[in-house]
């Protein structure tokens, strides 16, 4: 009988290695599998490198990766869902900033303090590993960073009479505020240019690139702790920081539906844009651009910008969680994550990484502004398990209100507050039913 | 009859009956594996609080769901969505196939160039075909191509895809013209089984192409029309693509559909039991239009 | 009289062809765009949204058909694809038109209860059940198989209703005819009624391969790792870049397009040698 059910046991143990592609009987070898999204050609080509490098040296710990081709974040996180229903996740996966307390929360992931010392703790990022800790833990660590700051098209903006030396010469010290975008904006709107460019794409970009504003206005989306909305984003300073955006959309100085590449197209003025155009805009326009920090509140002038990139996380279903993490500190390296960074043509989370040579190019100009701005001002998005929920409920939200304002052409405040209030009811309803205690 | 023949008869039966159940046996078995057994774990999944990544944690709370989805103005904002959706596309888009199968059911000259073209919007990803209308549709001037005919022609621009009141409307006709082609294809198979020489016969007696559409056409496609007409409707019931790249569901919840609903509950807000439970109802609901549809066409025979 | 019948013949002619061509060119136009828009350098693609010189490709080159070609396997996605499609497809027509086949010509006990089961799970929508499919699937051991790719999708429901549909319209003295001779209703089947119903093969074939060569999420969730990507998957891994490269994304698309429009062309002259041309109806 106990010999039936050994045997039964090993049937399905067979079963379930090769689902996983992860052979459970090797002797004395541990196999590592990695999910992350597929990406572009040189950073395929720096897995394969860095993989190869790690497995020869560690005969004992063998590392492979598979490039997961998601069509949008959804995706991707479909993919981990469909998994832990069936407990086929790999040892290491990808996730995006936001997402690592809901994966933490959910238990989906476990802590990483051990694998890291606090010397390298302290050369990470301030907003990064802010990003990645919850309820005190560190849960996921990143190569790279993010950030969003406000490009400006010089030579539209020298004829329609803006100080562009102006713009220029802004430091974190005297960034621009809200009203002096909406002037430009205001200027620099005819009927072949809008003014300026909101991020529209209905889901995560919206709650991303706009908190800032929120921010300097003096409240942020969720409490600190992350378990309150109400308050927060349905508060006045809130509303009001909505209002002035609706405000924009109403008067036409920017597109209710922007197309991709209207800054670069010449067919807006200025944008508030993500880290990532500077390579783009480099390669492709053919006009003087310009780029200063992300723009702070007329009233409080303080500056606070946008950051968090995708980081790796251990899962519940690794069997070897030291091996797994002692793969990861080798990964998240100084020297790995300058070529990573460079690599990914994005910031680096290791102060160290700037030193290298990889790095050289974050010295001046555009990028070291954007360094400038995540070793200042970066605030991570809202760490609270219910952060999926309540980024669609906001986009929603913002989709309506932009919707509303563009067909009125003016900004309600009432009606503002009310799709606040149901993104507070749908949030507190999603953290009440499977976080609170 | 003689006995002989009788007896011979009867086998046939026979056989007929054990062929059938050869016949019908791997479909079956197949579905009832794979569209059954995951529709009975819906069902299942809907008595739960289950967050989707939480599969552990589940909580077995009745029927509390539907009691949740029935007071949930969401729910009932999709469902009329998914109904006018319906309603209108399934009338316009079937039209508008069986005209294009018309046009191209007759042999001539480039007649596989005209087929293949107006089955392109089928053969393009519907990513592309969501992104080009996207721009299509926009609601600047300078940057959208019919607003900016409209405009060139002394109209005021429509705000067709962030207008609450637009934005179903704008999806209604790009999809009745992506979706054409497909049933254009089983037009045109049933076209090719109505005999050609009723159609000579016709014309040496004198009627027009008119009344031989009227009199030959129609009646030799009756099944197929039936057929056409049930599965758009099922294809329209279960809108989702379009809304969730063009609009997520907005401006003002006006293109959420209860498949968006589904999917958007489920996995982007995890809340998979609650999902479920709309699943479960989507089911019942369009069972019984696909059931109540096929007395009515029943009763037209 | 004679020279104005023809005259009037040749101008209706010219109407058919002329209005034929409009038409055509409403629906082909995202492929139109979107070939021009593979060609384009990327700061181009969404210039001139304005106008219609949209679809002319500008500053034309074939750099992103080399980025494609370079990131991806071509030969390799394509065999996948096509592998795990011809199997569906093969299994497809065979399991739906006998199922179909015994719905619409068959006396049997639980047919019509057959029939209701097949237009109620026409009903289910796949993304209601894909995660319990999937669950089904981890427990037979088939994550990550071809097994998971082609089992679960051979049985479909548009399918036998559709062959159901056609069957019906088979005229009953053809298959009395057969069996008088002495052919058995399997033999019937399939030396009689398939081959005079090539049409509705083809449609099917049609229909089924276009929906699993845009199918995504199922081969998303169910396969991992290069070597095993199909073409959808192949595609959509040029989302994965910040900023998204639309150039190199149109690229893919047109190359992912090309397979699906050479089948197309092929089958659709199938549609000229159905049930009519055969003249055994009326």
């Amino acid at each position: 009988m106990k010999k039936t059910i050994s045997l039964a046991m090993a049937a399905a143990l067979a079963v379930s290695g090769a689902a996983t592609t992860v052979p459970v009987f090797a002797d004395d070898v541990t196999n590592i599998t990695i999910w992350s999204p597929t990406d572009r050609e040189s950073i395929e080509a720096w897995w394969k490198e860095k993989i190869s490098e790690w497995n020869e040296e560690h005969p004992e710990i063998q590392v492979s990766r598979e490039a997961i081709d998601r069509s949008d974040s959804y995706a991707y996180d479909n993919k981990i869902a469909t998994a832990v229903t069936s407990n086929d996740l790999p040892d290491i996966f990808y996730v995006d900033g936001p997402q690592v307390s809901y994966y933490a929360a959910n238990g989906i992931t476990v802590p990483l303090d051990d694998y890291f010392t606090d010397e390298d703790k302290a050369d990470f990022v301030k907003s990064s590993m802010t990003q990645n800790t919850y309820d005190g833990k560190l849960y996921a660590v990143g190569a790279t960073e993010s950030s969003v700051a406000f490009y400006y098209n010089k030579d539209y903006l020298k004829e329609c009479g803006v100080d562009t030396d102006d713009l220029d010469s802004r430091t974190l010290e005297n960034p621009l505020t809200t009203d002096e975008v909406a002037e430009i904006a205001e200027k620099c709107t005819t009927d072949d240019y809008v003014g300026t460019h909101i991020i529209m794409d209905h889901g995560e970009g919206l709650p991303y690139a706009l908190e800032p504003l929120y921010l300097s206005a003096g409240k942020d989306y969720i409490s600190e702790d992350g378990k309150e909305a109400d308050g927060y984003v349905n508060s006045e300073e809130a509303v009001n920081t909505t209002a002035w955006l609706a405000d924009l959309i109403a008067k036409g100085y920017a597109n209710v539906e922007p197309i991709t590449d209207e800054f670069l197209n010449g067919a807006c003025a200025t944008m508030i844009g993500g880290s990532w155009e500077i390579a783009t805009l480099e390669q492709n326009a053919d006009f003087d651009w310009g780029v200063t920090y992300y723009p702070v509140n007329a009233e409080t002038k303080k500056a606070v910008s946008p950051c968090g990139d995708w980081a790796a996380a251990i899962s519940k279903d690794c069997e070897n969680a030291d091996a797994a993490g002692e793969f990861l500190a080798w990964l998240m390296n100084t020297d790995n994550v300058a070529s990573y960074a460079a690599a990914i043509a994005k910031p680096a989370t290791r102060s160290s990484a700037y030193e290298t040579e990889a790095m050289a190019e974050y010295k001046e100009g555009a990028r070291a502004l954007i360094v400038d701005q995540l070793e200042n001002t970066a605030v991570p998005r809202p760490r609270t398990p219910s952060y999926a929920t309540f980024s669609a409920a906001y986009a929603e939200a913002m989709t309506n209100i932009f919707s509303d304002a563009a067909s009125n052409e003016e900004a309600d405040t009432d009606y503002i507050q009310s799709e606040f209030d149901t993104v507070v009811d749908t949030f507190t309803e999603d953290y009440e039913t499977y976080y609170a205690e | 009859m003689a006995k002989a023949e009788k007896k011979k008869l009867s086998g046939r039966k026979r056989d007929e009956r054990v062929a059938a159940y050869i016949f019908v046996a791997p479909a079956v078995i197949l579905l009832i594996a794979f569209l059954v057994v995951p529709m009975i774990y819906t069902v299942y999944f809907s008595g739960f609080k289950y967050q989707i990544m939480r599969p552990d944690a589940m909580k077995f709370i009745g029927l509390e769901n539907y009691q949740k989805l029935f007071s949930d103005k969401n729910f009932w904002l999709a469902l009329k969505n998914t109904v006018y959706f319906t309603v209108i596309v399934v009338p316009c888009q079937c039209v508008l196939a069986l005209a294009l199968a018309l046009l191209v059911s007759k042999k001539f000259r480039g007649v596989a160039v005209f087929r293949t073209m107006y089955f392109a919007p089928q053969l393009t990803s519907m990513v592309v075909i969501s992104v080009l209308w996207s721009v299509l549709y926009n609601a600047n001037p300078n940057t959208g191509l019919i607003n900016s005919i409209l405009v060139s022609l002394g109209m005021s621009p429509i705000k067709f895809l962030s207008d609450a009141s637009t934005a179903m409307n704008s999806i209604i006709f790009m999809s009745a013209w992506q979706g054409a082609g497909y049933q254009m294809m089983i037009f045109l198979a049933g076209l090719q089984g109505i005999p050609r020489d009723q159609y000579e016969a016709a014309s040496v007696d004198g009627a027009t192409k008119f009344k031989q559409f009227l009199y030959i056409t129609i009646p030799g496609l009756k099944g197929t029309i039936k057929y056409v007409i049930m599965i758009t409707m099922i294809q329209a019931m279960k809108l989702f693509t379009q809304p969730y790249i063009m609009t997520q569901g907005g401006p003002k919840n006006s293109t959420k559909t209860l498949v968006y609903y589904i999917y958007t509950q489920g996995f982007q807000k995890g809340n998979f039991g609650y999902a479920c439970s709309i699943a479960a109802v989507f089911f019942v609901i369009v069972v019984c239009m696909s059931m109540a549809m096929k007395k009515v066409t029943a009763a037209t025979d | 009289m004679k020279k104005s019948m023809r005259f009037s013949n040749t101008f209706g002619k010219f109407m058919f062809y002329f209005g034929n061509i409009i038409i055509g060119i409403i629906f082909v136009s995202p492929l139109i765009w979107m070939i021009s828009a593979s060609l384009k350098p990327e700061a181009k693609i969404f210039a001139n949204m304005d106008s219609l010189t949209t679809f002319l490709p500008v500053q034309a080159s074939l750099s992103n058909y080399a980025e494609v070609f370079s990131r991806l396997n071509m030969p390799l996605v394509f065999k996948n694809t096509l592998l795990y499609i011809a199997l569906i497809l093969v299994l497809d027509l065979l399991v739906n038109s006998m199922c179909g086949y015994a719905l619409a010509k068959f006396e049997f006990k639980g047919k019509g209860a057959v029939l209701n089961l097949v237009i109620a799970l026409m009903v289910l929508p796949m993304e209601a059940i894909m995660l319990p499919l999937y669950i089904e699937m981890s427990q037979l051991g088939w994550v990550n198989t071809l097994a998971a790719l082609v089992i679960p999708f051979v049985a479909k429901c548009f399918s036998i209703y559709m062959f159901r549909q056609f069957f019906c319209d088979v005229p009953d003295d053809l298959i009395e005819a057969a069996a008088i001779d002495g052919c058995s209703p399997i033999r019937t089947f399939f030396q009689i009624v398939m081959p005079i119903s090539k049409t509705v093969y083809a449609t099917v074939f049609i229909l089924d391969f276009v929906a699993h060569w845009n199918d995504f999420m199922w081969p998303f969730l169910v396969m991992t790792g290069e070597d095993k990507r199909t073409i959808q998957l192949a595609v959509q891994s040029f989302f994965g870049t910040q900023p998204v490269h639309y150039s190199a994304i149109m690229a893919a698309l047109v190359v992912s397009a090309i397979p699906m429009i050479i089948m197309f062309i092929f089958m659709q002259k199938y549609y000229v040698e159905g049930i009519a041309s055969s003249g055994i109806k009326g």
